[in-house]
């Protein structure tokens, strides 16, 4: 099938940054396929090497087999939605849409069909004589897309799309994004700095950092099983806590301050310094005088009510601050602000990370995990 | 807590002094000072012209004693714009000038300025100095300059038309280049990259897509161009031979140091109406060209106003 | 997505044209400063050659510059001038522009036209029409006798010094008003409302915040004015016969076209384009300083 991209030992380099650092990717046909990360990471220097815009300074970019990353981009079969849109201000709708296909010298009855046809498709049918300015952000962002996808190519480039719309309207095109590329079949290679977008819209995730790829894997696996310190950090709460692991092969056994805790996921078999995370759903609020193993006592500092959860900010007797997230289930929470109460954070929720998770900001001493 | 009125003290009138303080220093109103001063230097600036363009229409040969109204000077009289043959040629050598500047200087200008723009290389700094320098050297050193290479170094130009042509050329340049530039910028690299992505070869990107989108700006610099060559008074005068190579600023020079009849208002209101109607010309197409976009910074006004130097 | 060499060879005419035709002539006047003159058809023949340069001519003009030459006292009036008319313009200028880019909201646009209109009216009719008004039978000179603040007509136009810095002043405030215009346009209102929500007064807000920010503007537009004030030699012509009103550009004026000693011509040329380079590189050193510490806000 087409559409397949394979990007190998990928370097780009300007002057003496190093946007991109030696990058190794599969984005299969017909994935949904985001780069995830923030600014800086080399996203979007990626993207533009594909699309053709940047040439790398080592490395291939493979389509279905070919290297193209020295063909220009106007004879590569990849196509790009712009962050700005990029809509042809002296167009309008229509041309703009057709503006590739006259480019391949298409007849004047089959491109009038076809731009008619994708106009359709992104529910802009009525809109031909409109001049981009004279539009919204959320109509500019589907001419660009039609006038993409008119052109029937193997691998479709979105950077950012979204940025520039409002959070509601941003959810909305998501999931009409999401619903399009189901329908359309071609292979979406996404580019955002949003991790809840990347979550809701792909079918893989690649989480990059200083022009590394940190995990690739799909969006459960991304977020549940996070393979270093920034990609746990970077998708949600992490609630990292340092522990010295003292052992075991399927059962770490942790020292985190004066408590002992096991933790099944990650690297087990880690020795020495490592870090341990746990997603705040996963932690359980329990009475203070709870016993059982994998429990830390602690103080409640504060309630941040979010409408359908309440998020526990949790004062841990090993020192640390970490967050729970209690379901709104419409009883009231038991635990006021300053009562004690017990962590319990069960063995194969707790995740030890041997990495140092340099690409990450440093960690604020006592600042509440956000 | 609720059910109690609250007594207010009789609101007292604030003293003369200081409600007149409050007119003139009102922080919300505009400030009447600077109101007085901006009108009147709008006066001051444009009056006096508009004075001697009145002038130009007296009924006698007096440049300062207001006559009556009448069109001698510029049509019946024997001295006027039309009849007297030395005002004629200058119209006319004016004209010739500005429209060979502007046919030359423009294309020349928006290829620097595109070059300029783009090119990331050695040479492309030193290149841009260059182009920056007329823009800030006094007239006068350019006209001693340029007479000097014509009648040294080039001397197979010497002076006369041929040297005035080159000569507006060489200040018109840096001019054309500054105008396109500032769109260049705020056009960006976006239409290009999206036009090649598109399948559109460089060459279609550049003339297809990015010309299109120059277009206002390379108006603008052609009506600029236009007025800068027919209003120029200092490199016209150093590379004239006399005769046939006056302009029509050089005969008001000439002139005002004599003894001016009213055709000297004539002429130059004319050429003020012209350069007047150019600009015009300028600011009407470039605004027919943009209406498909967002009017960003005041337009044409805003990007002759930021000079991008 | 182009080919390397297609934007330097886009630049290639225009730098050409302008290294034969603006750089190459500077070489010109070198050439004739350090030449010699024909004595019997009494023009300049240049010297090309460094090592053979005569700096007789040089030396003379140099001398004449010195204090107590006659050069000085040039150089030193028109330094009077351009300075006092700078001022001028900063003292008319700066309201305005103040006020059209902070205050004027609704007669905004009209009020920038009537700021662009004299860049498009010839300069010379400017000063013409004030020519005109300031004539002994003009309006100006009816006017105060109407008023009886004079008896006779002032001969305004008859070598006044005043009339010079003045006639200076009215030419080139424009060129002045509109670049600090775009400067103080360009100033954000929500830093003045802030001094203003943290207890200054409209008048400290000005002070410490607009006046400030607004130094780069006012700096270049008094550098935009002042080089070509430098060489200015038709606005003392026209408003004024009289050599006791000579600017630099005047001399020049004089020794290439009245008298023909180009040689003369051409050393002042080069030491009046020397003096104004280190003023402009004052000027930018001035700026890449302010930028700094922009940046670093």
């Amino acid at each position: 099938m087409a559409g397949e991209v394979t990007l190998v030992e990928l370097v780009k380099r300007f002057g003496d940054v190093t946007a991109v650092d030696g990058i190794n990717l599969e984005m299969p046909s017909g994935e949904f396929f985001s780069m995830l990360g923030p600014s800086g990471c080399g996203k979007t220097t990626t993207l533009r090497m594909i699309a053709g815009f940047e040439q790398p300074t080592e490395g291939r970019i493979l389509l279905d087999g070919n290297d193209m990353a020295y063909t220009p981009p106007h004879k590569r079969n990849v196509n790009t939605v712009f962050q700005s849109y990029a809509l042809f201000p002296h167009l309008n709708v229509a041309d703009n849409v057709a503006f590739g296909l006259r480019r391949q010298k298409v007849g004047k009855h089959e491109t009038r069909e076809r731009v008619a046809e994708t106009l359709e498709l992104v529910q802009l049918t009525g809109f031909e004589k409109r001049k981009p300015a004279q539009m919204s952000g959320g109509q500019q962002q589907r001419v660009a897309l039609a006038r993409a996808l008119v052109l029937k190519p193997a691998v479709l480039l979105l950077d950012e799309p979204l940025g520039a719309l409002d959070a509601k309207l941003r959810k909305a095109l998501q999931l009409e994004l999401k619903a399009l590329q189901q329908q359309v079949g071609i292979t979406f290679i996404y580019v955002t700095h949003d991790q809840e977008e990347a979550l809701t819209m792909s079918d893989r995730i690649a989480v990059m950092a200083d022009g590394r790829v940190e995990q690739v894997a799909p969006p459960r696996e991304v977020y549940e099983e996070p393979s270093t310190v920034f990609v746990a950090d970077f998708l949600g709460v992490s609630n990292l806590m340092d522990a010295e692991a003292v052992g075991g092969a399927n059962i770490c056994r942790l020292q985190v301050g004066d408590f002992e805790l096991d933790a099944t996921q990650g690297k087990t078999d880690a020795r020495g310094s490592v870090r341990v995370t746990i997603r705040p759903e996963r932690v359980q609020l329990e009475a203070q005088d709870a016993t059982g193993q994998n429990r830390v006592p602690g103080m409640v500092e504060r309630l941040v009510y979010l409408g359908n959860s309440v998020q526990v900010i949790v004062h841990l007797a090993v020192g640390t601050t970490i967050q729970a997230l209690v379901q709104n289930v419409g009883t009231e929470i038991p635990w006021k602000q300053g009562t004690p109460v017990q962590a319990h954070l069960p063995a194969d929720a707790l995740r030890v990370l041997d990495d140092t998770g340099a690409a990450l900001a440093p960690l604020d001493e006592g600042a509440v995990p956000a | 807590m609720s059910g109690t009125t609250v007594a207010t003290a009789p609101v007292q009138r604030a003293s003369t002094v200081t409600r007149l303080r409050g007119w003139l220093a009102n922080p919300w109103g505009r400030p009447r000072f600077l109101v007085l001063i901006t009108w009147s230097y709008m006066v001051w600036s444009i009056v006096p012209v508009l004075i001697a363009i009145q002038f130009s229409f007296n009924a006698s040969r007096s440049r300062t004693i207001w006559s009556g109204f009448s069109l001698r000077w510029f049509t019946w009289d024997t001295d006027s714009v039309m009849n007297d043959p030395d005002l004629r040629h200058a119209l006319g050598q004016s004209m010739k000038l500005a429209a060979a500047d502007v046919l030359i200087a423009v294309p020349i200008g928006v290829l620097l300025a595109l070059g300029l723009a783009r090119w990331r290389g050695r040479g492309a700094g030193t290149s841009n100095f260059i182009m920056l320098f007329p823009l800030v050297t006094p007239e006068i050193v350019m006209g001693v300059s340029l007479l000097l290479v014509f009648t040294h170094i080039f001397t197979v130009v010497h002076t006369g038309t041929l040297a005035q042509v080159l000569g507006h050329i060489t200040f018109s340049i840096s001019y054309v280049v500054v105008i396109v530039r500032g769109r260049l910028f705020s056009i960006g690299r976006q239409y290009e990259e999206a036009a090649a992505d598109l399948g559109a070869s460089p060459a279609v990107a550049l003339f297809r897509v990015l010309l299109p989108l120059l277009t206002p700006a390379i108006v603008a610099g052609a009506a600029i161009t236009f007025a800068i060559s027919i209003d120029d008074f200092v490199i016209s005068q150093w590379l004239s031979s006399g005769g046939g190579t006056v302009t029509v600023p050089m005969l008001i020079y000439d002139a005002t140091r004599a003894a001016p009849l009213p055709s000297i208002n004539a002429i130059a209101s004319i050429m003020a109406f012209v350069t007047l109607l150019s600009v015009l010309a300028g600011f009407l197409v470039y605004r027919a060209f943009t209406r498909g976009e967002r009017g960003a910074g005041g337009g044409m006004v805003g990007d002759m106003a930021a000079f991008d130097i | 997505m182009y080919p390397r060499w297609l934007w330097p060879s886009f630049a290639l005419p225009g730098v050409l044209w302008l290294i034969v035709l603006f750089v190459i002539p500077f070489y010109a006047v070198i050439g004739v400063a350090f030449g010699t003159v024909d004595p019997i058809l009494l023009s300049a023949v240049p010297i090309w050659n460094p090592l053979e340069w005569n700096v007789g001519w040089m030396n003379e003009v140099l001398t004449r510059l010195q204090p107590g030459g006659d050069f000085w006292v040039v150089f030193v009036r028109t330094c009077e001038y351009v300075f006092v008319s700078l001022g001028l313009s900063l003292a008319i200028g700066y309201p305005v522009a103040y006020y059209i880019a902070r205050h004027a909201s609704r007669t905004k646009s009209l009020l920038l036209i009537l700021l662009i209109l004299p860049f498009w009216i010839s300069y010379l009719m400017r000063m013409f029409a004030w020519v005109n008004l300031l004539a002994p039978d003009g309006y100006v000179n009816r006017f105060l006798q109407y008023m009886h603040i004079i008896d006779q007509p002032y001969g305004f136009l008859d070598g006044k010094s005043s009339t010079v810095i003045f006639a200076l002043a009215y030419g080139y405030i424009p060129y002045f008003i509109l670049p600090l215009y775009a400067s103080l346009d360009r100033i954000d209102k929500s830093q003045i409302e802030a001094a203003r929500d943290l207890g200054a007064s409209p008048f400290r807000a000005f002070l410490h915040v607009t006046l400030p920010l607004s130094k780069t503007g006012i700096l270049g537009g008094a550098v935009l004015i002042a080089l070509p004030m430098f060489g200015d030699y038709y606005t003392p012509n026209l408003v004024s016969g009289a050599p006791t009103t000579s600017m630099l550009g005047n001399q020049i004026d004089l020794y290439f076209h009245s008298t023909s000693q180009p040689t003369i011509g051409a050393a002042l040329t080069i030491l009046m384009s020397v003096f104004l380079l280190v003023l402009m590189g004052y000027y930018l050193i001035t700026v890449a300083r302010a930028t700094k510490d922009l940046e670093s806000v």
